[in-house]
């Protein structure tokens, strides 16, 4: 048991480094062979990477959340399988090295701040409070991936606006199937969020000790949630189009690391318990 | 043909190699387009000069590679000096004269004529480096050179060496990435901002020459929506005979157009701009600011520079295509040094087999005085076996032969491909080779 805890880590960061390699290859050269085998690599290592949790949950008998390193890994593995659901969507691999390059770095946090034994906390046990911790993380990673994107858009919008072509030019995939993953990772952050949301209030509201309609994390979030929905809505109604849709995503970013930072370094609320 | 050191195959030593292969030709470093053009040669006129060549007994095998920017011939000569002069006379000489009075044309041999084919086949001695259509052009000449049957052994080998280096330079390096034409950058240009060009609508304004070059462009590469707008009627007979069922709109109406199209190119000889930010800021509302890929080729310009500034549009004229050619060109330049070992590669690879060629006739010398002292010693033992095991008794001894000789045959072919001359005088000795049997 001790040596899976050890070593499974360590493996995954490695499967995430070959596959960030791969991809790395396949940006910087358009190898066809690192194009066939990136994302293979890629799903390997969130298939490992699943097992892995699913095995942490077993063994602990909780939501793998428990300590900083837990958590670190599973928004390893968040970012992870919302790229993968993106390459799939837009067709395209050329953005990897970006994406799957955060992941890589988030396990190494993750292996670095490894805990061979994490708290046992009765809270963490309940079914309810592992999926809204998931969902959570999804959803934020999802805002995360957009706002990648975004930057990726705008660097290249304003490329072909001006007369001048960096070493970028070329290499990015067209603006049009930058714009498709862009909204495919604010869908899908939302649809997580709104399911973390829901989930949450499911299963606070069966805690009568608690006053969560006042919780500053709670009302960040869904002040994150009405904003991100909104930036839909209006892209949506074509109000708004990639580059207002780009600029958006990094600006909510933005906001939600600051709140978030903010909320948990000044505010003390029902979250803070945790 | 000795490999080189540089693993361009570049500057090869020929003072050891057999002088068969020869090649000659002009291209557009040694000749004017006008000599060129003079020189080039149809398929017919190919198959002729392939035919006349393969009539002269100085010639064993022939290969002619003619383009807009060279006309190649190929030989393997039976005796050099001859054969030089037959390529000269039959492809120069006697229809453009000025060619050899002028010395515009090259003469090379053996691994420099082998090095030139390859290097031709990867893009590297074209006029815009890397550019695709050679390879195909290559590969067209040799299947005509199999038709007429003037392959032999060593040119096939040859051209399947430069298919291969050919193919591998495109696929393992970006010697042929990237635009280097106006129209090609044109539709770069549009790749970068749309998921697919084939699909797009495109209005051309003006129906003279660099605008139905980019309007060609676009069409070879899928776009299927290809739209005019000229002023009057004195281009819409050539306009349609070239884009059959491309509609030739008013010049008046070209904004509602846009409104409807994805790309638009400029190229009128208009003083004035004749597209205006103003007019196209209420187009881009209609179009609820989906993106909109405008080209200036006019000179001077046809899209007025304020039009850059408006959300989605993205402007680009002949300043800006030129960059982008440029840098696309240093971009193909950097791939020469990785183009040039896979040719260096393949040229080893062919210049291995073409030594091992030289082993050839003692291997079969070799095997066949071995089949004759088989065959005498069971000739002279054959009737004391009985009738029934005649057979089986031939089988038996040709098997032990073949098994004797197998190995010494395979080292005697890489002692030629080293070019291991002692080793190959040393199984003469042994055998008892190129003596006079009787």
């Amino acid at each position: 048991m001790d040596q899976i805890a050890r070593f499974a880590p360590h493996a995954l960061l490695l499967a995430y480094a070959a596959a960030t390699a791969a991809y790395g290859v396949l940006f910087s050269s358009g190898s066809k062979k690192a194009s066939r085998i990136a994302s293979p690599l890629l799903q390997v290592a969130i298939a490992l990477h699943l097992a892995y949790l699913g095995w942490l949950t077993w063994r602990w008998a909780q939501f793998p959340a428990a300590t900083v390193s837990q958590a670190l890994t599973v928004v390893a593995f968040a970012i992870a399988i919302v790229y993968l659901f993106l390459e799939w969507l837009g067709g395209e691999r050329a953005t990897g090295v970006w994406l799957v390059g955060q992941v890589l770095v988030f396990q190494l946090l993750a292996v670095a701040l490894h805990e061979a034994q994490p708290p046992k906390r009765e809270l963490f046990e309940h079914p309810l409070f592992g999926i809204h911790v998931f969902l959570a993380l999804l959803g934020y990673a999802a805002f995360a991936v957009a706002a990648s994107y975004g930057f990726l858009f705008l660097r290249l919008y304003r490329e072909l606006k001006g007369t001048r072509f960096s070493v970028f030019y070329g290499k990015l995939p067209p603006l049009e199937v930058l714009e498709r993953m862009m909204s495919g990772a604010l869908a899908m952050g939302f649809a997580a969020l709104s399911g973390a949301l829901v989930d949450g209030v499911v299963w606070a509201v069966q805690l009568s000790d608690v006053d969560w309609q006042h919780d500053p994390m709670i009302l960040l979030t869904f002040a994150t949630w009405a904003l991100y929905g909104g930036a839909l809505l209006l892209r949506r109604l074509r109000r708004w189009q990639g580059r207002q849709t780009a600029m958006a995503s990094l600006a909510g970013l933005g906001v939600i690391v600051v709140s978030l930072v903010a909320v948990h370094t000044l505010v003390v609320g029902f979250h803070r318990s945790f | 043909m000795a490999s080189s050191d540089n693993p361009a195959g570049g500057a090869p030593t020929t003072a050891d190699l057999g002088p068969t292969l020869l090649a000659v030709g002009i291209d557009h470093r040694s000749a004017p387009l006008e000599l060129r053009e003079r020189v080039a040669l149809s398929r017919e006129e190919c198959e002729g000069l392939l035919l006349r060549l393969m009539a002269r007994p100085e010639v064993a095998e022939a290969y002619v590679l003619s383009t807009c920017n060279r006309t190649e011939v190929y030989v393997r000569a039976r005796e050099q000096e001859a054969a030089l002069r037959a390529a000269l006379e039959l492809t120069f000489t006697t229809r453009v004269p000025e060619v050899e009075h002028e010395g515009r044309f090259w003469v090379l041999h053996d691994a420099e004529a082998a090095r030139h084919l390859l290097a031709v086949a990867c893009g590297l001695e074209s006029m815009v480096l890397g550019e695709p259509e050679i390879l195909g052009q290559v590969k067209r000449s040799a299947e005509l050179a199999e038709r007429v049957g003037t392959f032999g052994t060593v040119i096939k080998r040859l051209l399947r060496s430069a298919l291969q280096a050919g193919r591998r330079a495109r696929a393992e390096t970006e010697i042929g990435e990237g635009a280097v034409s106006l129209g090609y950058s044109v539709v770069e240009l549009a790749r970068q901002i749309f998921a697919g060009v084939e699909g797009r609508s495109c209005l051309v304004l003006g129906g003279g020459e660099t605008a139905t070059m980019a309007a060609r462009s676009l069409a070879e590469k899928g776009v299927r929506d290809l739209r005019f707008a000229v002023r009057g009627t004195h281009r819409h007979q050539a306009l349609q005979e070239e884009f059959p069922g491309s509609p030739i709109t008013s010049f008046q109406d070209r904004y509602a157009t846009i409104s409807e199209c994805d790309l638009l190119i400029a190229s009128t000889s208009a003083d004035e701009p004749v597209v205006e930010a103003g007019e196209l800021r209420q187009v881009m509302r209609q179009r609820r600011a989906r993106p909109l890929l405008v080209v200036d080729l006019g000179v001077p310009r046809n899209v007025a520079p304020q039009v850059r500034r408006l959300e989605n549009v993205f402007l680009h004229d002949l300043d800006s295509l030129e960059h982008l050619i440029a840098r696309n060109l240093e971009r193909r330049r950097l791939h020469v040094p990785q183009v040039e070992t896979i040719v260096g590669e393949e040229l080893r690879q062919f210049d291995a087999w073409y030594q091992g060629l030289e082993a050839e006739p003692l291997i079969a010398e070799l095997q066949r005085r071995a089949e004759r002292i088989r065959r005498d010693e069971v000739d002279g033992a054959r009737s004391r076996f009985p009738a029934e095991v005649q057979d089986e008794l031939d089988r038996l001894t040709r098997a032990l032969v073949r098994k004797i000789l197998h190995h010494p045959s395979t080292r005697l072919r890489a002692g030629g491909a080293e070019r291991d001359l002692a080793h190959l005088e040393l199984a003469r000795d042994l055998f008892q080779l190129g003596e006079d049997e009787d």
